[in-house]
């Protein structure tokens, strides 16, 4: 494990932005801390940083079982990569990678040569050469947030950290950019973690998502795990679109809409509970097939895209979003104001 | 479709002139007025002190100067100038980082402390210094024993001389600073640099321009203050005559070509000052021009 995070806690004032988290961070994975503003996610990554210092009493983070309390930012050797990359404004890009060998200590600095060297490898890393001379005013976005990685990656840092590293980037050069990273990460295996927002960003990227909300973690898991097996309201909720209904538990039946099925995981419940659907786990037919169904009018059809989304209205008024295949939407030939029966594959119920 | 376009866009050209008709007439008035206030209040002066300075040749202009007593204020003011003003920047860079890179108690306080220079009439500075070190002041009989005189002696004028000028780099760094964050020192930090190395690659470089206008401005008050230090100096010819209380004492003895003389030469400080300045403020200019033109590169 590169690194520990337990029992971590930290409050501003009466805010209290982390509560007691605790995960770990597998060498060479790329780790994504998703969750909504608010979440803790970045102060946790400072924290991980030590840009903010963590109380006595208030947990423990250790990088390869070395426990760093009490170790200044500068001696943990972590690559940190701003969001709105903090490049020395007054240096060249050259300089700006330079900085972090020329302030080694003494002994252990390079050569004049040896830097150079070192600098452009980087810059051919981050396929930069030709802008060794250019100053960060005379550089775009994406450019910008590669010389910050460049700059970090330069002291061989022992886990790389980046804050909300594509959040201010347009949207074409961020899709870019995440595939270039995961790539990059492909190459280098340094174990890396960052922060985001955009719950697509970190299913795509990273190897290992940790969903937090008020700084709290939610769930821990691979991108498909957080997904299709949400374990809280909160992650079902964030990581893609879904349906809510309320119902209620009849033994291991849950009763919605008014049909009744069996719910996934077994568990006796009763009482009233929220019932969760994805939009792609409907199935949508003209007529009764014997399946579980209940009738719903459709009020449209969003034909573009991969998929086709329709939104329907059921009787008691209100609305539910399903996806389904190209295919099947030709096959069903429903129009505006359609009646059709829709039977869901799979409910979600915590 | 075009047609209306048109249509629009000539009534849009009909309107317009009313509008602007009114604005060259203002403008020029606007110009003249400044134009006279200036030539009146500061040009005018500026024009006497040379004229009368200059009225008996410039033989007598240049032996102004050769007195052991001008000699001597110039003296005193360089020595204030060269210790008040080092010490303001030291201070002010402290304080300025203090202020924007942390955030403690009291801090707030520190901020209006800077100003309060700005506030008090330098007559009233002057005086504090003498309640506090004068004969009769609080450290008078103990400063006494030790036969140190501060009042009515050159360390005096350099301690009054400090606090008129203390706000003077503090206030052109702390909203540059604020304005830059600490991002830059924290990506330093992450880069295993130490906090002396932070202040002299990242942070002095970003403020360097900031700073030297400071400086300028403080030198130029450092030289050029008068009340405060006319409170503490005792006006002793060649002892501790600084060159504005010198000019005082001149002009009241009626020697007009030597007052005038030595008043050219704080004229001179000025436009040097007002040219260094205007200078300073082209370099930053120029530097956020070109910043804002590679943003457009992007």
């Amino acid at each position: 494990m590169s690194i520990q995070v337990r029992a971590v806690s930290k409050a501003f004032g009466d805010f209290k932005a982390i509560d007691g988290v605790s995960f770990d961070i597998p060498t060479g994975e790329l780790v994504a801390l998703l969750g909504p503003s608010g979440s803790g996610k970045t102060t946790l990554l400072r924290l991980i940083a030590g840009l903010e210092s963590l109380g006595p009493g208030c947990g423990s983070i250790r990088y390869y079982e070395e426990d760093m309390a009490g170790q200044p930012v500068r001696k943990r050797r972590v690559g940190f990569v701003f969001q709105h990359y903090a490049l020395f404004r007054h240096m060249s890009v050259f300089e700006n990678v330079a900085f972090g060998l020329r302030v080694l200590p003494r002994d252990k600095r390079p050569t004049r040569r040896q830097v150079r060297d070192r600098v452009h490898e980087l810059l051919a890393l981050v396929q930069l050469e030709g802008l060794a001379g250019r100053y960060p005013s005379q550089l775009s976005g994406g450019q910008r947030q590669r010389v910050a990685l460049a700059r970090a990656l330069a002291v061989q840092p022992r886990v790389l950290l980046l804050d909300e590293p594509f959040g201010a980037l347009d949207a074409r050069v961020r899709a870019e950019l995440r595939q270039w990273i995961r790539r990059l990460h492909d190459e280098l295996h340094i174990t890396s973690v960052f922060v985001t927002h955009d719950q697509e960003e970190a299913l795509e990227v990273a190897d290992r998502v940790v969903v937090m909300n008020r700084g709290r973690v939610e769930q821990i898991g691979a991108p498909g795990e957080v997904y299709h097996a949400p374990r809280t309201e909160f992650v079902m909720n964030f990581l893609g679109q879904v349906n809510t209904f309320q119902g209620r538990g009849v033994g291991r039946d849950i009763q919605f809409a008014d049909i009744t099925i069996p719910s996934s995981d077994l568990r006796e419940r009763s009482g009233d509970v929220r019932v969760f659907v994805r939009p792609h786990e409907f199935e949508i037919n003209a007529t009764r097939n014997g399946k579980p169904a209940f009738g719903a009018t459709v009020l449209r059809i969003h034909a573009a895209g991969a998929v086709a989304r329709l939104d329907l209205q059921l009787p008691d008024g209100s609305l539910i979003t399903a996806e389904l295949p190209q295919d099947r939407l030709a096959e069903l030939a429903a129009a505006h104001g359609d009646r059709v029966f829709v039977s869901p594959r799979r409910v979600h119920v915590f | 479709m075009a047609g209306g376009t048109t249509i629009n866009i000539a009534s849009l050209g009909r309107a317009a002139p009313p509008a602007l008709r009114d604005v060259p007439l203002v403008r020029w008035l606007l110009t003249a007025v400044a134009l006279a206030f200036l030539g009146l209040f500061l040009l005018m002066p500026l024009a006497v002190i040379l004229a009368e300075a200059l009225r008996d040749g410039i033989g007598a202009y240049l032996a102004s100067f050769d007195d052991p007593d001008a000699l001597a204020a110039i003296k005193l003011t360089l020595v204030t100038a060269a210790i008040a003003v080092p010490v303001n920047v030291a201070f002010g860079v402290c304080a300025a980082w203090a202020i924007t890179k942390f955030r403690f108690p009291g801090r707030a306080l520190l901020v209006t402390l800077i100003d309060l220079p700005f506030a008090v009439s330098p007559v009233v500075a002057g005086l504090i210094f003498v309640l506090v070190f004068g004969l009769q002041g609080w450290l008078g009989p103990w400063l006494s024993e030790l036969d140190v005189r501060i009042i009515f002696a050159a360390p005096g004028i350099v301690l009054a001389t400090l606090f008129i000028t203390f706000p003077f780099v503090a206030r052109e760094l702390i909203p540059l600073m604020e304005e830059q964050g600490v991002e830059e020192e924290q990506a330093a930090m992450t880069l295993g640099a130490g906090g002396w190395t932070i202040f002299r690659r990242v942070t002095l470089p970003n403020i360097r321009w900031a700073l030297l206008y400071g400086v300028i401005l403080c030198n130029a008050r450092a030289m050029g203050e008068f009340g405060a230090v006319s409170v503490v100096s005792g006006h002793i010819r060649g002892k501790t005559n600084t060159l504005p209380l010198h000019v005082e004492i001149l002009y009241n003895e009626y020697s007009f070509v030597a007052a005038f003389a030595t008043a050219s030469l704080l004229g001179v400080l000025a436009i040097v000052t007002l040219v260094l300045k205007s200078l300073v403020e082209h370099r930053v200019r120029r530097r956020i021009e070109r910043a804002a033109a590679g943003e457009g590169v992007s």
